[in-house]
């Protein structure tokens, strides 16, 4: 059946379909058939039978982290508690059912949640697993891990803590929730949950004063098997002496011994003697009483002490029971004057603070072992929390004192010297003492943003800007300032200049936006060359930042029409620049080459025979470098003196060229005799190849190397 | 000016919560602004008195003592003035004041608008309109301190049949929070988008809890059990059952048999054939504690309200001096 939405159902308890156990499946293969030598049957076609074991498994000594949907009250929580049952949320929905108790039906669950006040019991953590139960007791079938956690306790304890027999069936049952309300799921998978609850409200302590004080609560989630007996058959008949009592709980406490729960932190220093105090019924115990003798004795491995080790404080119904009562007895009649205070050791943090062999063995003699024996249950989960006053939410809401703001309490407080009575307005303005900036004390209004009524906009609208805080000053017409306004604008004011990223965020919007109106009034003025570059209708006379819309604009319209805007596009390439002759070409050639203008004339017979007798001018070789200095000083040089220079440097030139070629093939004749004179073979020529041996420096090396340059020009330029 | 009291707590309310401006859904979220987002949505977290200084919100202790709730309307013209001020940083000359008082009005207008969105859930639409009253409260309770992420919703429901009132989140009568923060460890605060007629402050849910109605008095927790019908989970009437706690058991262990044949003798709760589990957890289910507040009848003004300078006083003095 499917649940409804914000609905679970119930379960008194889910059978598993198959208890804890090991079993085996047995299958057997029956062929029968038919062939043409008639009817076959098994004994003719037999099929080996197959075993196949199984072991049904569940959780013993620890309940794996995955099978815990949720505990309550939250681990490490401090709240008030006190009305609340914890309780522990269980994914695997068989899982209280999955073993049974010897002599009990199936529908008893085998876990109980049990809530220890701090000082009743121990919690033993990672201890091997046959330690974990009461000593002469054994779980049959294979533990599920090789250590695990077990609670110690006398049995005084038990039958004042523990549900009974007849209580564990009602403290587990199963849940069906809506898969789809993830609230109610938890993280399930099937939407079916089990659901163990304890039998104890976490009820807070009360000193001696009757003030609560926060109480630490261990809860544990225990195995009973083995040990259902343990647990009192049936709750004790009610006295009748003290009847009206059963309607009440309480947990003194004594507030010195709780003080390390209510600040937080626990007693620093190992000290026997404020648990030999309130060791009440047994008496004091002697110096050699510490918790590691005790254990020592008890010949269990000794538990290391924790750091903090207090002594922790006595639990009974009544403050006032007898000093020196007798310690329960199963068989006795029940009375207030039966119960047991239970002195043991107090740790903190979770499970340490109810951790570590501690008092408990300090009462270890025969008498009392026999009348209070104690027992061990293993712990499959535990957690701890502190349950605070009596204050639950709904208690707090109920005794609200509401009112509108500015409503003073029935008893407004008294001057007291240096503070006067406070004064509050029906406005909501609250008078408060001023220094005003030139010293005078005085007193002046102010009321916050929270005022007990809707105020009034003027009529002119809303609050007009103000640029700054005394612009908001108002003297009313009692003579006193009303500064409210005013605190608000430097308050306002202060928080923007704490905060330098919206400093700058600021500046930076006014300044873009400043830019923009700047751009704006420019391009109003420019009104013409926008019409004559949008058109008539210019698109950025209403658009908060022209400069983008102008920017893509022009891009745009570049790319359309580049002729209109920028103008033509460069030719491919430049026309040639014509020659211009401005003399007669006789003449030019003549001058060009530096001949004479007869030997150009005659019939071309006769001008090529001149030519060829005629002696080509050629430069001579400079005798120094003063004299092409000197001419290249003189600037443009006359048309002899062209020629003389050309002689001369044809002259060296020519020696140059000799002395070259005689360089050049100088012993590179090959001389061999049979196969005679050959080409010379040359060797390229590198400068500065050979060692040592510097370059030949020619002319033009020369007149360069005499060339200076001005400091103050660039390279090129000759000075 | 009216000075009664009457008409400023009772009738401005109503009257302003009537005309209240009603906001729009807009679609798109990419509107030109006046102001940068990241300025703006700083400006309207100063607005709804975010940083600012818990003694300017209330000016004197006494005006908020423990284990008090105070109801407030926010104050328009404080707010604006706040605004104001920051947004004076940095204007330095009368150019820049020339600018902000023309970008003003827009800037006002936006975070009017964009006050409404700081609190909405992301994907869903923007809202728009105009600033109507902001109103809320201060709790000072250890319940704030002790329930952490209590639930507040408030309606516009008649209180009179308000108190199972269940609306979603965008429900017209479901009033939208602009702000819910701890300002300390037991001080609440709280503004609605308007001014409510109901608000309902719940216990957070931690799932299904299981318990009694246990009261505390002189040191003694004293447990009561309203039995419910085993099919229809409703109420029975009659008087709670007292829970007995075990003779001689330690402090808090339910005596669950005698429980059980408390509960046996009413039919109903199906414990008169034996008691099961699942009829035992029926019984024991709690729910998250709800406190509605909301006036079905007009409270006496001296009730909610209770300053030292009356509206009389003031007006007569101000009357001799001027």
């Amino acid at each position: 059946m499917a649940v409804g939405e914000g609905k679970f159902l119930l379960y008194s308890f889910i059978d598993p379909p198959l208890p804890v156990g090991e079993y085996r499946f047995r299958t057997d293969l029956l062929l029968s058939g038919t062939d043409s030598t008639g009817t076959r049957d098994a004994d003719d076609m037999p099929v080996q039978q197959l075993d196949t074991h199984v072991r049904i498994r569940t959780p013993r000594y620890q309940l794996p982290p995955d099978q815990v949907l949720s505990t309550f009250p939250p681990a490490n929580t401090e709240g008030a508690y006190g009305s609340r049952l914890p309780q522990v949320v269980i994914k695997r929905r068989t899982l209280p059912w999955e073993r049974d108790l010897a002599g009990q039906p199936s529908t008893t669950p085998w876990l109980a949640l049990v809530l220890i006040a701090e000082g009743e019991a121990e919690l033993m953590m990672n201890q091997p697993v046959d330690h974990c139960v009461t000593p002469g007791v054994t779980l049959p079938g294979i533990a599920d891990s090789q250590l695990g956690n077990y609670l110690k306790l006398r049995k005084s304890v038990i039958n004042r803590v523990f549900p009974t027999c007849k209580d564990v069936p009602l403290l587990a049952h199963a849940r069906e929730v809506d898969i789809h309300d993830t609230e109610l799921m938890m993280g399930d998978d099937d939407g079916f949950l089990a659901v163990v609850v304890s039998n104890r409200l976490p009820v807070p302590g009360r000193d001696a004063n009757g003030d609560e004080v926060p109480v630490k609560y261990l809860a544990c989630l225990i195995n009973l098997e083995g040990q259902f007996d343990a647990l009192l058959p049936e709750a004790p008949p009610v006295s009748s002496r003290f009847s009206d009592l059963t309607l009440f709980a309480e947990l003194p406490v004594d507030v010195a011994q709780w003080d390390h729960i209510a600040s937080g932190h626990t007693a620093s220093t190992l000290n026997p003697e404020i648990g030999i105090g309130l060791a009440g019924p047994f008496g004091p115990i002697g110096p050699g009483g510490t918790p590691a003798d005790a254990a020592a004795a008890d010949g269990n491995d000794p538990a290391p002490l924790a750091d903090g080790f207090a002594a922790g404080p006595t639990s009974r119904l009544m403050p006032n029971a007898p000093a020196g009562a007798a310690a329960y007895i199963p068989t006795a009649s029940w009375s207030i004057e039966d119960a047991i205070d239970q002195p043991v050791s107090v740790y903190h943090e979770m499970a340490r603070d109810f951790a570590v062999a501690g008092s408990l063995h300090q009462f270890d003699n025969l008498d009392f072992i026999t009348r209070d024996p104690v027992y061990r249950f293993p712990v499959l989960l535990h957690w701890s929390f502190t349950s605070t006053g009596n204050k639950t939410f709904r208690r707090l809401m109920e005794d609200l004192d509401s009112g509108l703001l500015s409503s003073l309490p029935d008893q407004p407080r008294l001057a007291t010297p240096g503070r006067p009575p406070i004064e509050v307005v029906e406005t909501g303005h609250v008078g408060l003492p001023h220094r005003t900036r030139r010293g005078d004390a005085v007193r002046s209004w102010y009321r916050g943003p929270l005022v007990p009524h809707p105020t009034k906009d003027p009529a002119s609208g809303r609050l007009s800007l103000a640029h700054a805080a005394d612009q908001l000053r108002i003297v009313v017409p009692d003579g006193r300032e009303d500064l409210s306004l005013a605190a608000a604008f430097e308050i306002g004011r202060l928080i923007a200049l704490s905060r330098p990223g919206i400093v700058g965020s600021m500046m930076r919007w006014r300044q873009a936006g400043y830019l923009s109106a700047r751009r704006l009034s420019i391009l109003e003025i420019n009104a013409d060359l926008l019409d004559e570059l949008f058109g008539e209708v210019s698109p950025i006379v209403d658009n908060p930042l022209p400069h983008v819309v102008i920017g893509r604009e022009f891009v745009k319209r570049v790319t359309l029409a580049p002729g209109e805007l920028l103008g033509p596009p460069r030719a491919m390439f430049d026309p040639g620049r014509p020659l211009e002759l401005d003399e007669p070409a006789l003449d030019l050639l003549t001058t060009g080459f530096a001949i004479d203008t007869g030997i150009l004339s005659g019939t071309p017979t006769e001008m090529l025979d001149s030519l060829r007798s005629f002696q080509v001018p050629v430069a001579r070789q400079l005798g120094d470098v003063g004299e092409i200095g000197g001419l290249v000083e003189g600037g443009l040089l006359g048309g002899l003196q062209k020629q003389a220079i050309a002689a001369t440097l044809h002259a060296g030139l020519d020696l140059e060229l000799q002395g070259l070629v005689s360089d050049t093939l100088a012993g590179q004749f090959d001389l061999n005799p049979v196969v005679g004179p050959a080409m010379p073979r040359t060797t390229p020529i590198a400068p500065n190849r050979g060692r040592g041996r510097a370059p030949r420096r020619d002319a033009l090396d020369r007149l360069n190397a005499d060339i200076t340059f001005d400091a103050h020009t660039d390279r090129g330029d000759v000075s | 000016m009216k000075t009664s009291g009457k008409f400023i707590v009772h009738d401005l309310p109503v009257k302003l919560a009537g005309v209240k401006v009603a906001p729009v859904s807009v679609d798109n979220d990419d509107d030109d602004s006046a102001i940068p987002a990241e300025l703006r949505n700083w400006l309207v977290r100063l607005r709804l008195l975010e940083g600012v200084p818990f003694a300017n919100l209330v000016a004197d202790s006494e005006l908020l003592p423990s284990e008090s709730i105070r109801w407030f309307y926010i104050d328009r013209r404080w707010t604006d003035a706040l605004v104001q001020g920051a947004l004076s940083v940095g204007t330095v000359n009368t150019d820049d004041r020339t600018q902000l008082t023309a970008n003003y009005p827009a800037i006002r207008e936006e975070l009017d608008a964009e006050e409404r969105n700081l609190r909405r859930a992301r994907g869903t639409n923007r809202w728009k309109g105009g600033a109507g009253p902001i109103s809320g409260f201060l709790l000072r309770s250890q319940a704030v301190s002790g329930w952490p992420a209590l639930h507040v919703r408030a309606f516009n429901v008649d209180p009179a049949n308000g108190d199972d009132a269940r609306y979603h989140e965008d429900d017209p009568r479901r009033m939208r929070l602009l702000r819910l923060e701890r300002l300390a460890p037991a001080v609440l605060l709280c503004m609605f988008d308007g001014i409510p007629s109901l608000v309902h402050m719940e216990e957070p849910r931690q799932g299904v809890q299981f318990g009694f109605d246990a009261k505390l008095e002189d040191g003694q927790i004293e447990a009561t059990l309203r039995p419910r019908n085993r099919s229809t989970f409703e109420y029975l009437g009659g008087s709670p059952i007292e829970v007995p706690f075990r003779s001689g058991g330690a402090a808090g262990v339910i005596d669950i048999q005698q429980l059980e044949r408390r509960l046996a003798a009413l039919p109903e709760t199906g414990a008169a054939d034996s008691l099961e589990s699942s009829e035992y957890a029926l019984q024991l289910v709690r729910f998250p504690y709800r406190q509605v507040f909301g006036e079905v009848t007009e409270p006496e003004l001296s009730m909610v309200f209770r300053p030292t300078v009356s509206y009389e006083r003031v007006a007569k003095l101000f009357k001799e001096v001027l």
